[in-house]
């Protein structure tokens, strides 16, 4: 870690202190600020290492003013258009995530990637893809930034347990990685009764046409289970309409039409049969 | 056998509340239900009129939701995250999925911090209930359009709890106002129409720096944070005081402004759409803790205007913007010949309201698809607070235009198991 500079101290505590409540009410001045965090971005890597630095474990210290200038620095940088300018700030970051600062900290720089970030950062986000504490920042910056992520969240389910799993299997939805699909459907049998709902949307959001008959099958559950796969039997209908495949969306839509015949799922029936409908009427079109 | 009467009344209680609201029996049935007076007497509410209600979130708004819905309601459950200890999974919940299992529950007032609300809203409505939900009746924009979407796939009836906009519909001036800008007849619309105040900037702001507190032993902290991110607890998150935080709300602008722009978009015919230019003065927005702003200036395609002002920054008390003045859209602005065929058309159909809805199976008048535009409005306003960059907004694509990194808030990712 690089020593912080006495220019960079003076820059960040012009920042506005906390008000008595603890907030940013009280004489903010909005042209002063954006004058330091110019200047503070002028310093390029070593005024970002600088920041870093100061930041600590919330309870451990006073790093209002650092937190808050790191947030308007990824901020400015995107601001600014200047793609060289983003990534710069995007990689001194990322490269901070390799160094020994806590998990807090580390937690905090990755949302900064998920408001900056852009490709450059994404391997270093799926390093830490594995890490109990820092899975869930990780992922979330990798779905935000969109591109790259897929492979990554990809190749860190198979040894991924826990959290982690839970995290990359639904984001995985998220960004319709079809290579998935099928680690996906084996998911849906899995022991963790928070994977399988999980599991169940991502597959319906992806859209394939080789999930409709393992998430029927999970349509057959009980209780809240059953709540949620019939809701990704309808998403993933919808997808498979829109995708011109209406063989494999007629029968989600007819399964869900017979086998909702209890009165308390009325409901689901009818869905089922607007979209029936819909689709006959797309047939009818020739669309 | 049964007597005719009998039948009736059997009839009436195979109708009760679960068929009705499912939808299978639907509007035609409505008008066979013998009114209570002639069942039961007077104060006598027959069972096809009794709902079976579940409230979601007990905290400050918790009983004024439910009792908003304007229903014969039996609350059957209740259900908050610092319920912890005390539950019986009979009546009182910590886990609203094992609510909505329930098939005697009806409807559901959601009542929690805004950003459980479009979950659970959503998961309501898989579930084959109805849903009132407390304003702001989500935490970003992608959220509205998942709600709407749910309320639609399953026809269960949505409404937000902002009742300011059945008053505007029926004030004679709103709704002229609402003809004219529905007739698409005004071209170049000047009109300017700015809030100024009653925002609540400093109120509803956060602490930047938090010190972390042990969590209560009554207060599931996970589950409270549920699709936001974990982070470590302090009291200032929840109770009210959460609506100074990015994390579960939006700061006062969030926590107002669908009361006051709620009524003012029916008035001005904007239920199906949203701004495309928006812009905003401010300082630079904290991470995680709301703070001050001073206008937010947000302009329809048609030219429309809405304004936030917030009159709380710079200086407390005074406006803080003067670019534009109200104005009013009135058929002078029209031509001679416009002004008749405003004057011919029909009134707006009255607004229905949730309890109508619940029981006729029509559309509130608060339903998803408006809720979620005006949720829009105080969502795109915080945007370009916290972008510090002007906004381009496609209203049919319901995404930002030109710019990836201020879409990122448009859609933040949920933590898992929590999706849309």
């Amino acid at each position: 870690m690089a020593k912080t500079s006495s220019a960079l101290n003076e820059l960040v505590s012009e920042l506005p202190d906390p008000d008595e409540r603890g907030m940013y009410c009280t004489d903010i001045n909005k042209t002063k600020i954006e004058k330091v965090i110019a200047r503070i971005n002028k310093g390029g890597h070593d005024s970002i290492i600088g920041l870093v630095n100061m930041l600590v474990e919330p309870g451990k210290g006073d790093d209002a003013k650092p937190r808050y200038a790191l947030h308007c620095l990824a901020v400015y940088v995107c601001k600014r258009k200047n793609r060289k300018n983003r990534k710069a700030f995007a990689n001194s970051l990322a490269m901070q995530l390799a160094d020994d600062y806590s998990k807090a900290v580390k937690s905090y720089l990755i949302r900064q990637l998920q408001v900056a970030g852009g490709r450059e950062v994404v391997p270093t986000l799926g390093k830490l893809l594995h890490d109990e504490e820092l899975c869930e920042p990780a992922a979330q910056a990798l779905v935000a930034i969109g591109s790259g992520a897929a492979t990554q969240l990809r190749n860190a389910l198979p040894e991924a347990g826990g959290k982690c799993r839970l995290t990359i299997i639904q984001n995985l939805g998220v960004v319709r990685d079809r290579n998935s699909v099928g680690t996906l459907n084996r998911a849906l049998g899995d022991d963790d009764r928070e994977t399988r709902p999980a599991a169940a949307w991502a597959l319906a959001n992806i859209g394939d046409a080789r999930s409709v008959k393992a998430l029927l099958k999970a349509a057959d559950s009980q209780g809240w289970e059953r709540i949620q796969a019939t809701k990704a039997c309808l998403l993933l209908a919808e997808r498979l309409l829109s995708a011109g495949k209406k063989k494999e969306a007629v029968g989600i839509y007819t399964h869900l039409r017979d086998t909702r015949s209890d009165p308390d799922e009325h409901y689901v029936r009818e869905a089922a049969e607007k979209g029936l409908a819909i689709t006959n009427r797309k047939a009818r079109m020739g669309g | 056998m049964h007597s005719k009467g009998e039948r009736t009344m059997q009839k009436d209680k195979q109708v009760t509340r679960r068929e009705f609201l499912k939808g299978s029996i639907g509007a035609a049935t409505a008008f066979t239900i013998v009114p209570r007076h002639v069942l039961g007497g007077p104060g006598y509410t027959p069972p096809s009129e009794t709902f079976g209600a579940a409230l979601i979130g007990c905290g400050g708004r918790g009983n004024g939701t439910f009792n908003a819905m304007g229903l014969e309601a039996r609350k059957l459950a209740i259900c908050d995250v610092k319920f912890v200890g005390r539950t019986d999974n009979k009546m009182v919940y910590t886990d609203f999925r094992r609510v909505l299992e329930r098939k005697d529950i009806d409807v559901v007032a959601i009542a929690t911090p805004p950003h459980w609300h479009a979950l659970i809203s959503i998961a309501a409505m898989e579930a084959g209930k109805d849903v009132l939900c407390e304003k702001p009746m989500t935490r970003f924009i992608a959220e509205g359009r998942a709600v709407a979407d749910a309320e639609k796939r399953y026809k269960r009836i949505f409404q937000v709890g902002t009742f300011g906009r059945f008053g505007a519909s029926r004030n004679p001036a709103n709704i002229e106002t609402h003809k004219i800008m529905k007739s698409g007849l005004l071209k170049n619309c000047k009109a300017v129409h700015i809030k100024r105040g009653g925002l609540k900037v400093k109120q509803w702001s956060g602490i930047v720096n938090p010190t972390p507190q042990p969590i209560p032993k009554s207060l599931d902290w996970d589950m409270y944070c549920g699709p936001s991110p974990l982070k470590p607890y302090h009291p200032h998150r929840t109770g009210g005081t959460h609506r100074g935080y990015w994390d579960y709300e939006g700061g006062g602008l969030t926590d107002m402004g669908q009361h006051h722009f709620d009524p003012v978009q029916w008035t001005f015919a904007k239920d199906d759409t949203s701004p495309v230019e928006i812009e905003a003065y401010a300082p630079p927005a904290h991470p995680e803790a709301c703070g001050m702003w001073g206008w937010v200036e947000m302009k329809y395609a048609d030219g429309l205007t809405f304004v936030f002002d917030s009159s709380e920054w710079p200086t407390q008390g005074e406006p803080s913007y003067d670019r534009k003045e109200n104005r009013e859209v009135s058929l002078s602005d029209l031509s001679e010949d416009d002004q008749k065929k405003i004057a011919a058309m029909p009134a707006p159909e009255p607004l229905i309201t949730f309890a109508e809805a619940v029981k006729t199976r029509k559309r509130a008048g608060g339903n998803a698809d408006a809720a979620n535009r005006s949720a829009t409005l105080m969502h795109l306003a915080n945007i370009a607070i916290r972008t510090g960059r002007k906004i381009h907004y496609d209203p049919v694509k319901e995404e930002i235009i030109g710019d990836d990194r201020a879409n990122r808030l448009v859609n933040p990712p949920m933590r898992a198991p929590w999706h849309l």
